[in-house]
């Protein structure tokens, strides 16, 4: 059977080994640090670099500590790496949320205040370099008063480090601060003093292929993707992490001629959405795992009376209100079996934001081909990120609805013996006034209380999930060597830890479905062939992914790896589990 | 089209003498008065006995789940204005389970028109309080909530800020069909409330009484005078006729989905040219 494998644009695809950077910079609200970050990423972006930016939060979502970490490298990133390269920090009390997010190891480079004296946490780690200090504070005594920018003066350090040309940054300033352009001016003074300070250390000089790249974040990718594959509704409520979904939807779908309606809750957001579908037109919500909850029964309605619907998880840390910036793959249950009755729908995953787009297209296709809820499952981690992407070159045509016209016959719901699904009435098409029912109705669309007429319109219901099953069996992305004795099964957005792991672990192969729900198990149970040892790998502390593939196939003898989400895994995690070392990257 | 030639084959499954019939013939004459065609009309509902009501009606109608009949109408009505878009329902649906739901749509000011049926309990169920259910009704039958205050909903959607609100009763048909006639004409959210007669879980002369509390407001009263329509509300009787219209040039202003009518459906929607394998 042909499976996705993985494969690199031909200008990577050499045998040459990822060089990057990991870069860290902590502050405090009002510190900016995440410009710094944005500006950095957008700079590398231009010279055609590769990288992604994470943002860490303390407890708050607004104000108080934050952390960006910034990877940049050569070539496609969509991990954000293990050890700390470069920690820029203004105050070491600053560091202490951020446990588990920073390494240094013995070449890290430490760039701190020079006034202050504050001890770093012991869990960072330490560094045989010495620390390179910098007047970013304005002092009034022992009394720290607003002075000039601190991240102007941190982004020219960087810079400096990088080897990256004062004018770069210009532009990307330029560019981010287009409507108040004296911005940049007025900043441009600080910078220019700290990117002539003395003595700054340099850093490994990367190397872009030239070629400018686009900055996209999850989120972003996710409703753009959705666009491109024929989105022209929206309706959406806030949750972190999944608001700028509908953030940029609200800037960008109206303009290409779609509707966009802030609801009141999740269970109005997926009810418009629903009513939007029975009218005919694509149509979709993007929530996180409390909103998904509110949206079940609608669901079910989605499937019941067989409109198409589109719904995108966000997943953040779970249950109730949990954690809701940071990452899990917890709603892996909900996505595949919430709601009351039997009901079919299919669940998808998103490895990265490269990914997201073609998941999107992917999720329309199925909703509008087989008239049912398609759930995408994402997930803080890929949805927050900024990542690096080439350009996007989506030539494929929009998945579009079988209309419904006089020759499809007078029942709406017939069951047909070779076809899964039924031309779909478009409201407005004269003669194909039907009833619509979440009440279980016959194949003409009346109410029954039948309990044969339930059997077989479950039964034709169902029969959908057969041929998706059919459909989507090669939708998987297997990696490594096929013949590696050794094997990992994951999802969503372990993906590019992974796809490194492999790189420097050749005795593993890795499996990842890019469809949960039907799973493509006869790819899978090909794959696993030969295996001498096998993981699967997972944020969710029930390990809900590896029971849900002992409901499928047997799974004797495989390890679950499953811990509770937070922070995505990483490769020392990976390795310390796995009780092989995480090798070393190239630096 | 005249009014029988809108309804389907279906025969209701409501009990003998139930006021949702008057609704459903009130509602098909306006409809035929309006000369709206069954394709360009959407008929959507909740859950309960009236809101069996859309497959009655030769439309576009959906009978989804209980409490959400407003945001799938509101979805529907949005991406596609040019359907005429009816819901209908109950007071437990309407005001009890998807009340959350009514001042936003008021706030949106789609143009939908919303037909509840109020016939102050719940009879799908089989006699529960709704949220309409007399304090002395409930008392005297030993229902749940004989202390909690009904709800007074036509104050509400006033105070939510109501384009256009009237009051009918299910047994005066020409006085519905003129109600529901002006309110789907009406170019915003529309509110018509229906006092209905339950046969089996009210009394039996429940649809009289409330008649006999009922009066026609008079002629001279002013529906653009939100102050008189409160008022007209809350004095435990019910005004029968439009209590409240917002005159046309203020609803201009507000009215999101009848601001850009020249908009046009989606292409996937209006191309001939879909596949049909």
């Amino acid at each position: 059977m042909e499976t996705r494998t993985e494969s690199m644009p031909a200008s990577v695809a050499t045998a040459t080994p990822l060089r990057s950077l990991v870069i860290a910079i902590a502050g405090s609200g009002g510190d900016g640090v995440a410009l710094i970050g944005d500006l950095l990423l957008k700079m590398a972006a231009h010279q055609g670099l590769y990288g992604m930016l994470v943002q860490s939060y303390g407890p708050q979502i607004r104000g108080g500590e934050s952390a960006v970490v910034l990877r940049i490298g050569d070539r496609e990133i969509c991990y954000e790496g293990e050890d700390t390269d470069v920690l820029v920090c203004f105050r070491a009390a600053d560091l202490k949320r951020f446990r588990g997010s920073l390494h240094l190891h013995d070449d890290s480079l430490l760039i701190l205040e020079e006034k202050d004296t504050g001890a770093l946490p012991e869990w960072l780690g330490t560094t045989n370099q010495p620390v390179y200090r910098h007047p970013f504070a304005t002092w009034d005594g022992d009394v720290e008063v607003a002075g000039e920018p601190k991240n102007m003066m941190a982004l020219a350090l960087l810079c400096r480090a990088l080897g990256w040309p004062e004018e770069l940054a210009r532009q990307a300033m330029a560019e981010r601060f287009s409507h108040k352009p004296a911005l940049v001016d007025r900043n441009m003074p600080t910078f220019r003093k700290a990117y002539d300070a003395p003595n700054v250390p340099q850093l490994l000089q990367l190397k872009g292929h030239g070629v400018p790249l686009v900055v996209e974040t999850g989120n972003e990718a996710v409703a753009r993707g959705a666009m491109s594959a024929g989105l022209e509704f929206f309706a959406g409520y806030p949750i972190t992490p999944s608001s700028e979904v509908m953030e940029t939807l609200i800037d960008e779908l109206p303009a290409a001629g779609g509707r966009i309606i802030q609801a009141e809750d999740e269970i109005s957001a997926l009810g418009m959405v629903v009513g939007a579908s029975f009218g005919g037109v694509p149509s979709m919500t993007a929530t996180s795992g409390p909103g998904l909850s509110l949206m079940t029964e609608m669901m079910g309605l989605s499937s019941m009376a067989e409109i198409p619907t589109v719904i995108v998880d966000c997943q953040r840390a779970g249950p109730a209100t949990g954690m809701p910036s940071r990452t899990e793959q917890s709603d892996l249950y909900h996505a595949i079996y919430g709601g009351h009755g039997d009901f079919p729908r299919a669940v998808l995953g998103v490895f990265d934001v490269v990914h997201a787009r073609d998941v999107m297209f992917r999720a329309f296709e199925l909703a509008e081909n087989y008239q049912l809820p398609v759930l995408v499952l994402s997930d803080a981690y890929v949805a927050q990120r900024r990542q690096i992407r080439d350009g996007v070159t989506d030539r494929r045509d929009k998945p579009r609805r079988w209309r419904w016209t006089p020759e499809d016959g007078p029942a709406r719901f017939a069951i047909t013996g070779d076809q899964p699904v039924n031309a779909f009435r478009v409201p407005g098409t004269p003669g194909g006034t039907y009833l619509a029912a979440g009440i279980e109705h016959t194949e003409d669309g009346n109410p029954s209380a039948d309990p044969g007429v339930h059997q077989r319109m479950s039964e034709k219901r169902f029969k959908k999930l057969e041929a998706i099953a059919a459909d989507t069996r090669t939708w998987v992305r297997t990696m490594g060597d096929p013949a590696a004795a050794k094997g990992i099964i994951a999802w969503g957005s372990s993906y590019g830890m992974l796809r490194e792991w492999i790189e420097s672990h050749p005795e593993y192969r890795v499996f990842m479905p890019e469809i949960l729900h039907p799973f493509p198990i006869e790819a899978f149970t090909e794959w696993r062939k030969g295996l001498l040892e096998t993981t699967t790998v997972e944020l969710s502390y029930q390990g809900q992914f590896h029971r849900y593939l002992s409901s499928l196939t047997d799974m004797n003898g495989v390890r679950s790896f499953a811990r509770s989400g937070g922070l995505p895994m990483s490769m020392r995690e990976l390795g310390e589990m796995l009780g092989v070392p995480a090798t070393r990257k190239e630096r | 089209m005249k009014p029988k030639d809108l309804r389907t084959e279906l025969l209701p499954v409501w009990c003998t003498g139930c006021g949702d019939f008057g609704v459903l013939k009130g509602l098909t004459q306006a409809l035929s008065d309006l000369e709206i065609a069954p394709e360009k009309l959407a008929v959507i509902s909740g859950i309960g006995c009236s809101s069996r009501l859309p497959g009655y009606v030769k439309a576009y109608s959906f009978n989804t789940i209980h409490g959400r009949a407003l945001p799938i109408a509101s979805g529907l009505k949005t991406a596609r204005p040019e359907l005429t878009t009816v819901v209908v329902g109950g007071d437990g649906d309407g005001f009890s389970i998807g009340l959350g739901h009514l001042p936003h749509a008021i706030r949106r000011d789609i143009n939908l028109t919303y037909i509840v049926m109020d016939n102050g309990i719940y009879g799908l169920t089989k006699g529960q309080a709704s949220p309409t259910t007399e304090l002395e009704s409930k008392r005297t039958r030993g229902l749940a909530g004989g202390d909690e205050q009904p709800l007074n909903p036509v104050l509400l959607v006033l105070s939510a800020g109501c384009g256009f609100v009237a009051r009918t009763h299910a047994g005066n048909m020409p006085h519905m069909r003129e109600m529901m006639k002006q309110a789907i004409e009406y170019p915003g959210f529309s509110f018509v409330h229906v006092l209905a007669g339950c046969v089996t879980y009210q009394p039996r002369n429940y649809s009289d009484q409330l008649l006999q509390r009922s009066y026609e407001l008079p002629a001279e009263y002013d529906k653009s005078d939100l102050g008189a329509a409160i008022t007209a509300v809350r004095d435990g009787r019910f005004a029968l006729g439009v209590i409240y219209k917002r005159p046309l040039e203020e609803v201009a202003a507000t009215a999101g989905a009848t601001a850009d009518e020249d908009w046009t459906p989606p292409d996937a929607v209006l191309k001939q040219d879909l596949p049909t394998e």
